[in-house]
């Protein structure tokens, strides 16, 4: 795949975590990769190292998780020239990282009962994150123009009117070179901004959610808040990890639906962790399939669902419940996912494989290109 | 006819009181569940779905007592138990048990697993000692757990294998009712189907009854006989057919309609419900899902539906049910994508 269409590339990327019982091998070589404008859902079960890789993305491992190897190149393009600059975010400094994480690269976490600070006003938490990442300059000088603008439609003086209108018009001479603003219009003009995402995400009444703390809204909307605060500084990336897992159907193809149209609108690349292999299917263009800490199967979704190629994709799209069919039993996948201290030799699947043979017991597989556009790590792979 | 139902309830309601100000004075009810009439018949599998706080299970638990009632019936195998206490209603719930959503929260970490699902015949003075560990060796044999398992602690287990030995333990006095309440919300997909068979497994040999309770909808219209539909409180639509083709109630409509599907070609076609559900503590007046409803129709703001028969045992509570027109649903495209395959 050419790198220019590329905006995060993740190859052998290893994670360990130490515990007393022994060492983890959360991730064990994910090959991963994301193109730019593309929708990718990583799908897996629990423990199979979804979350531990968006984390290490972000550089958010904590003790006793560490990064052991690998590389993680994100391609970041910049704003106005468009020029793409390649960055191994696993070399930065953690101070250089701050200015990643959050504002190129930004995560919706799952549970969205638990991610709002509770203590603090969703719009001074969005506002927060505009402040900290983004130059307001431009936005007050705006911000001070409208609000004169909004003054001369009332009732003044001439004297006072005239004085207005040539403040407007020393301000805009201000737009092509802002002057630095001081503290107190910078937090106005974030919370312009956080209002104006509110209103992107389709939030009923942004402007009094602005005032309320997450508590009083409810897990929609919490979610929607989330998503909005992740996208205030438009993100390069976003990661949303099991995003609406945590809500009911009917609210969980509302905010799909969301991710949908701001994904036309905002020009990011998403990264869905999920998994709802329904979800994948609603609204991921490409998908990685994961097992045990390794990439097992990349490819496009209409592919995957038409022809999966590697057996544990083969058995999970199989014992997924669908809602016609009149099956009295549910094709199960035998066994269960291994632990991950003493993970199986070879393949990591093989244990719970129909198709295993001697090759697989030894040989770690590696992810290869099976056929154009279909990437895979397996022995026997089915045709 | 009578004989075949195993559990009956007449308006039951459930209300927790809301508590408020310097004195925790009750400033308000929420409406849990809010005047279900409900038939469980013998060996049958009774689904109910419903979207968070719809009352659920708030339900499986009033019905298994577990719960004081605030109004209404229950009857049990023939016996009223909305009223009874001590014995008596310890003597009865050796015939219901109730497998919980999260195994891990149910089972006590201290404890080792055989004296977990022993307890039960400790408690009822069946067996103990090298007996009980005989009879508990008999359960894990049959929910698939071997010998080796029985001294260890809950946390040694993974999430199917746990969920496995709170079935065991539900198994223990040879119920004849069964609640599950999200049995399989928290484990994954390939493990979820074994723990499904192994419950319809058990139906069979026990000739159990089942109430399942989920959100997933998928899963429920797998488990189950007759599909109950929940909305604030109230059964809105239950029928023993397919919901996903014969829904005649908007909610229900609306609700498979809102269900991914596991196939791209069908992406982005979901239809969407607009707001969400209104607070238990002050439900709209008339008919309940009115104020979300693209039918909705003077009537239903003043008059709250009855849940009526259509025909076959398909019970709708809707002014409008069979009337309504809701078009092709992307299910029933994507029901004969799957028999065309």
């Amino acid at each position: 795949m050419a790198t220019e269409e590329l905006v995060l590339k993740i190859t052998g990327l290893k994670t360990n975590f130490y515990t007393y019982e022994g060492v983890v091998l959360a991730l064990d070589g994910v090959e991963l990769f994301l193109r730019r404008g593309d929708t990718m859902g990583l799908v897996g079960e629990t423990g199979c190292g979804k979350s531990v890789t968006a984390r290490s993305i972000l550089r958010l491992v904590e003790p006793p998780g560490k990064i052991e190897e690998g590389e993680i190149i994100f391609f970041d393009s910049d704003d106005r020239s468009g020029k793409i600059t390649p960055i191994d975010l696993l070399q930065l400094h953690p101070e250089e990282m701050l200015h990643v994480r959050g504002k190129r690269i930004s995560i919706v976490f799952q549970d969205p009962a638990t991610f709002p600070n509770p203590v603090f006003r969703i719009g001074t938490q969005i506002a927060e994150s505009v402040l900290l990442h983004q130059d307001l300059s431009r936005e007050v000088v705006e911000m001070k123009i409208g609000e004169m603008r909004n003054s001369l439609t009332g009732d003044l003086p001439e004297e006072r009117r005239s004085q207005v209108v040539e403040k407007i018009r020393y301000y805009e001479q201000q737009l092509d070179e802002p002057p630095e603003p001081d503290d107190k219009d910078k937090k106005k003009a974030a919370q312009i901004v956080a209002e104006e995402m509110l209103k992107l995400v389709k939030m009923p009444s942004p402007s009094s959610v602005m005032m309320q703390y997450p508590h009083e809204l409810s897990g929609g909307m919490r979610q929607r808040a989330l998503i909005a605060m992740a996208l205030v500084c438009n993100p390069e990336i976003l990661i949303c990890d099991e995003a609406t897992t945590a809500l009911d159907v009917t609210v969980q193809a509302q905010v799909l639906n969301l991710l949908n149209e701001l994904k036309k609108e905002i020009g990011a690349s998403i990264i869905i962790i999920t998994h709802d292999m329904g979800v994948v299917a609603e609204t991921c263009n490409w998908v990685s399939v994961m097992y045990a800490g390794t990439t097992v199967e990349s490819c496009a979704t209409v592919d995957l669902f038409a022809n999966p190629v590697h057996p544990y994709t083969a058995g999970l799209l199989t014992a997924v419940p669908k809602l016609h069919d009149t099956r009295e039993r549910f094709p199960q996948i035998r066994g269960t996912v291994p632990n991950l201290i003493t993970p199986p030799s070879g393949c990591r699947f093989h244990p719970r494989c129909d198709y295993c043979t001697e090759i697989c017991k030894k040989e770690k597989p590696e992810l290869k290109e099976h056929r154009p556009g279909h990437w895979v790590a397996c022995h026997n792979p089915l045709s | 006819m009578s004989d075949d139902i195993l559990v009956k309830t007449r308006g039951l309601k459930k209300y927790f009181p809301l508590t408020g100000g310097v004195f925790r004075k009750v400033i308000g009810k929420v409406h849990a569940v809010d005047g279900v009439d409900l038939d469980i018949a013998r060996g049958e599998t009774l689904g109910v779905v419903g979207e968070s706080g719809c009352g659920k299970t708030t339900l499986g638990r009033t019905i298994l007592r577990l719960l004081t009632p605030t109004d209404g019936t229950i009857e049990f195998d023939g016996v009223d138990i909305t009223e009874i206490k001590g014995r008596e209603l310890r003597e009865t719930r050796r015939n219901m048990q109730i497998i919980f959503q999260d195994p891990m929260a149910s089972l006590n970490p201290r404890v080792t697993v055989k004296n977990s699902v022993g307890e039960p015949f400790i408690v009822n003075r069946i067996a103990r000692g090298p007996r009980m560990r005989d009879l508990v060796l008999a359960l894990f044999l049959k929910v698939g757990l071997t010998e080796d398992h029985l001294n260890r602690f809950p946390h040694e287990f993974s999430g199917g294998q746990r969920q496995r030995i709170c079935i065991a333990r539900a198994l223990a006095l040879n119920p004849k009712f069964i609640v599950m309440d999200e049995p399989t919300s928290s484990t994954d997909v390939s493990v979820q189907a074994q723990t499904l068979n192994l419950m319809k497994d058990l139906q069979d040999e026990f000739k159990l009854t089942y109430m399942f309770i989920s959100h997933n909808l998928s899963v429920v219209k797998h488990m189950s006989d007759r599909l109950a539909v929940m909305y604030l409180g109230k059964i809105v639509e239950l029928t023993p057919g397919d919901i996903f083709r014969e829904a005649q109630h908007p909610y229900t409509f609306a609700l498979v309609s809102a269900v991914p599907i596991p196939d791209p070609k069908f992406a982005g076609r979901a239809q969407l419900l607009k707001g969400e559900v209104p607070s238990p503590i002050n439900p709209p007046r008339g008919c309940r899902f009115h104020p979300r409803c693209i039918f909705c129709r003077d009537i239903c703001t003043r008059e709250e539906p009855e849940l009526r028969d259509v025909g076959d045992g398909h019970l709708v509570a809707c002014h409008f049910a069979g009337e309504l027109d809701f078009g092709e649903s992307v299910q029933q495209e994507y029901a004969v994508a799957l028999a065309d395959m």
